[in-house]
């Protein structure tokens, strides 16, 4: 890799040096010559950087890596939870494999989480450990979020031209996020436009290759990393009063389907992950105090997802239970919070016989 | 903001498009110029600007009270004297008082004292000593009479905070600078183009090759803003020899593709600034090396030290004394740290000893082993410059001479290839191939442009994300 990146120096030297002061065309022809020069070289790029593995580094890479890994390391079968923020704070996946373990499940639970990654995201890197595993997961969970769903573009509220930014807005993801945008996804039409706009400075910057390989990395040479984040000190103080409320309001469940767009984007990735050898996908959603973001995940899994295992926490004893100071902030969990989840969850997945039979239920 | 940042660009876009829609109106567009390096500097942390307003307005009145009276007046020597005083105390101050107080407080403990007081950790302000040599080499030409002391207080505040090359060189001087606020430039293909270039090549020197080669001096040298994280122990020879050889090329990279970045900025707006670096490594003796390297600054050190030093007009040894000075002091402008006076003594050392050997003439030892025994001379100093510490200094020069027992750290086979990145580099800009530029092939418009879309590809991606500072920002 550093190989490659210092021939693309040398060639950037040797460019410099020799482009002086061109003798006078006309600007269609320079503009045109100009474009053919950049695009081609991005090709270029491009395929070279494929070829050797090479990309913008994000902390999926450390993560899909470390399933990659574990998969290598075991015959059990796997799970794998796909989500963000939420998943990543609340499914520790050691723990929640010694857990299904003491009921007598072999299964392997892998957590491949990213705050603020949206569905297409977190698809790539679910797609990257797929192509990269010497076996497809038995089942993925994959986690349904109404921030998710409804904001195509939430990355932005954390990061805009970062490298995480730019590396998940390929030509795919873009267009599902254009696509969501167009069908809901945003919060009026300043927003909309505002929205829009970044997207297509980010597509932009990701097809021109901008900071491709000025890591100088290759992907799979990233040190593997757990994505599980067990934090251990609240960064947001709830009064007690305010979490037991919420806690306690479960609203009424009615059976819903989420954007078109969210929707399509899940029928096609099921489809394409039974077609990679997954045997079973399912849903799932970590708790939050936010009674109307439980009830999003609660609607859509006696809705649109009625036909698969989906697990929403909406059930009073996990909720009163998670009462406690437990929570990193309104919508996360500290590890104490990950502890009283995971236990609940595993208890779950053998009460639905999710870990029994994987295709029967398919 | 530094160059290579994303918003840099659209403030160089906002500025050069101000700059030009005021053609013709010289005052604005100066005053624009003014408010764009103030906007610059701030950006980094305004409260600072309340110190270089400081500096420029200690020059300016400075420099009228010089000029105004007749050479022999004690005040006209004590308003010199003065204000070259301020302003080094302001470097001192802001760069020095932390070195010298934990200095201090480490002697003292070092004899078994306990200091009854701690040192206050001051945040240095970047590009101090680059706007404060300026503002010293401002007061001294007007007092040598080489320069008319400048009224206009804007136009010493431009002068002093020009925002190309206001935080990290190159030094312009004074005589050079006034008369091109008064020349009303035009904006042509040949002006674009010009900047164009020096830009894109220093952006390619910068984010192409110097950034990129971070990633083999760091993991051996540790990280240059975090001290005492090296463990030079852990690294083979080979590794440690590829870190200097890598470090050597990344500063040369980092700091010249700065200073091309600066002049191509500049030029932009029809400033004219001359060249910082004369690919020093194709340097055939130690004072070609600094005749070479980092132009704007050895040639200061040469004119407002060593020769008022009294360079080499008295006896050898006075000349060896001079030498010595200014490069430590040189050493020491470059970073608070014993490290750095080191690495500036020992240049004064390699500078007498050429002296003494050979006098002022060339050497006499012919081309290829000269520029064997320069490059492995500024190779080897590059160590003190760049570790941590005197043991780990002495543990890398031990790595070259092979009696050390390596660690078991390896570097990736691709940092020899760095030479070969620096051959390009020196063939390319320095022999006949440069030629090759101004052939008639390469002028065709389209291969032009289709070569500098290739160039932007390039460049785009390597282009680096998460920008790492220009080395010479933190001097």
């Amino acid at each position: 890799m550093q190989g490659l990146l210092l021939t693309l120096a040398a060639l950037a030297l040797v460019a410099g040096h020799l482009l002086r002061l061109p003798n006078r065309g006309g600007w269609l022809g320079n503009f045109a010559a100009f474009l053919v020069g950049l695009l081609l070289v991005c090709g270029l790029v491009r395929v070279g950087a494929n070829a050797v593995g090479a990309g913008r580094v994000t902390p999926f890479d450390g993560f899909v890596n470390r399933a990659v890994l574990i998969a290598e390391q075991t015959d059990a079968p796997l799970v794998v939870f796909n989500g963000a923020s939420f998943s990543r704070n609340a499914i520790d996946d050691e723990r929640l494999t010694a857990a299904t373990s003491e009921r007598g499940y072999p299964h392997q639970m892998i957590n491949i989480s990213l705050e603020a990654a949206s569905l297409m995201e977190r698809d790539h890197y679910l797609s990257e450990f797929l192509k990269r595993s010497r076996r497809a997961p038995n089942i993925v969970f994959i986690e349904i979020a109404e921030m998710t769903d409804r904001r195509p573009t939430f990355i932005f509220n954390n990061s805009k031209f970062s490298t995480r930014a730019i590396a998940q807005f390929d030509l795919d993801a873009s267009l599902w996020t254009a696509t969501g945008l167009a069908g809901g996804g945003c919060l009026g039409l300043t927003d909309c436009v505002k929205e829009s706009g970044l997207l297509g400075v980010h597509s932009m910057l990701n097809v021109l290759n901008v900071g491709l390989i000025s890591q100088g990395k290759t992907l799979r040479n990233i040190a593997p990393s757990s994505s599980y984040d067990g934090a251990m000190v609240a960064r947001q103080d709830i009064p007690v009063k305010e979490r037991e409320q919420n806690l306690a309001t479960i609203l009424p469940t009615e059976p819903k389907e989420a954007l078109n767009w969210a929707r399509s984007f899940r029928t096609l990735q099921r489809e394409r992950l039974l077609d990679n050898g997954v045997e079973r996908v399912a849903y799932y959603f970590p708790p939050v105090l936010s009674p109307t973001e439980r009830q999003y995940a609660a609607n859509l899994c006696a809705g649109e997802l009625a036909a698969y295992v989906c697990i929403a926490p909406e059930d009073p004893v996990l909720l009163s239970a998670l009462t406690g100071e437990v929570w990193l902030d309104d919508a996360h969990l500290l590890d104490a919070g990950a502890a009283i989840y995971v236990n609940w969850l595993a208890n779950q997945l053998v009460q639905r016989g999710v870990l029994d039979d994987e295709v029967a239920l398919q | 903001m530094i160059f290579t940042e994303a918003i840099f660009f659209v403030f160089l876009a906002l500025t050069f498009a101000g700059y030009w829609a005021l053609k013709g109106r010289r005052d604005f567009q100066l005053g624009l110029l003014l408010l764009a390096s103030a906007v610059f500097y701030g950006w980094w942390d305004w409260r600072f600007l309340a110190l270089i307003g400081g500096v420029i307005a200690v020059s300016w009145i400075a420099a009228q009270q010089v000029a105004k009276r007749p050479i022999g007046d004690p005040t006209r020597r004590l308003w010199l004297v003065g204000s070259i005083g301020i302003c080094l105390s302001v470097l001192g101050v802001f760069k020095y008082f932390n070195f010298f107080a934990a200095s201090s407080i480490a002697m003292l403990e070092g004899l078994g004292l306990t200091p009854g007081w701690t040192a206050v950790n001051i945040l240095l302000p970047v590009g101090i000593s680059f706007y404060v040599f300026q503002a010293i080499s401002y007061i001294v030409d007007v007092a040598r009479g080489d320069l008319e002391a400048e009224n206009r207080l804007e136009r010493v505040a431009l002068y002093i905070a020009f925002f190309p090359q206001l935080v990290a060189g190159p030094i312009v001087r004074a005589a050079s600078f006034f008369p091109q606020m008064d020349r009303q430039p035009r904006l042509s293909r040949g002006l674009i183009a010009a900047g164009l270039r020096a830009f894109l090549l220093g952006f390619a020197y910068k984010a192409g090759i110097a950034d990129n080669l971070a990633q083999f001096v760091d993991p051996v040298f540790g990280d240059a803003m975090t001290p005492g994280d090296s463990d030079l122990a852990a690294w083979s020879n080979a590794a440690i020899i590829g870190a200097t050889l890598a470090f050597a090329g990344q500063i040369y990279f980092d700091f010249a593709g700065y200073s091309l970045m600066a002049i191509g900025v500049a030029r932009w707006f029809g400033f004219f600034i001359p060249k910082n670096f004369d690919y020093p490594y194709a340097a055939t003796d130690i004072a070609d090396f600094w005749r070479r390297w980092h132009i704007s600054l050895s040639s200061w050190l040469r004119d407002y030290l060593y020769i008022p030093l009294g360079g080499n007009r008295g006896s050898k040894l006075a000349t060896y004394r001079n030498l010595m000075i200014t490069m430590v002091l040189g050493g020491l402008w470059h970073g608070a740290a014993w490290t750095f006076v080191a690495w500036g003594a020992l240049h004064g050392v390699g500078l007498s000893l050429h002296r003494w050997l050979f006098g002022n003439s060339k050497t006499r030892i012919g081309f290829g082993v000269g520029l064997i025994l320069t490059q492995l001379f500024v190779l080897l100093t590059w160590v003190p410059f760049r570790a941590d510490s005197f043991a780990d200094t002495l543990t890398a020069w031990s790595a070259f001479t092979g009696l050390r027992d390596g660690g078991g750290g390896h570097l990736p086979l691709a940092v020899w290839g760095i030479p070969v990145l620096i051959v390009i580099d020196i063939v390319l800009g320095k022999t006949d191939f440069s030629r090759l530029s101004k052939s008639t092939l390469l002028r065709r418009p389209s291969l032009y442009w289709a070569g500098l879309g290739g160039l932007a590809g390039l460049l785009l991606a390597l282009y680096p994300l998460d920008a790492k500072p220009f080395v010479y920002f933190q001097f």
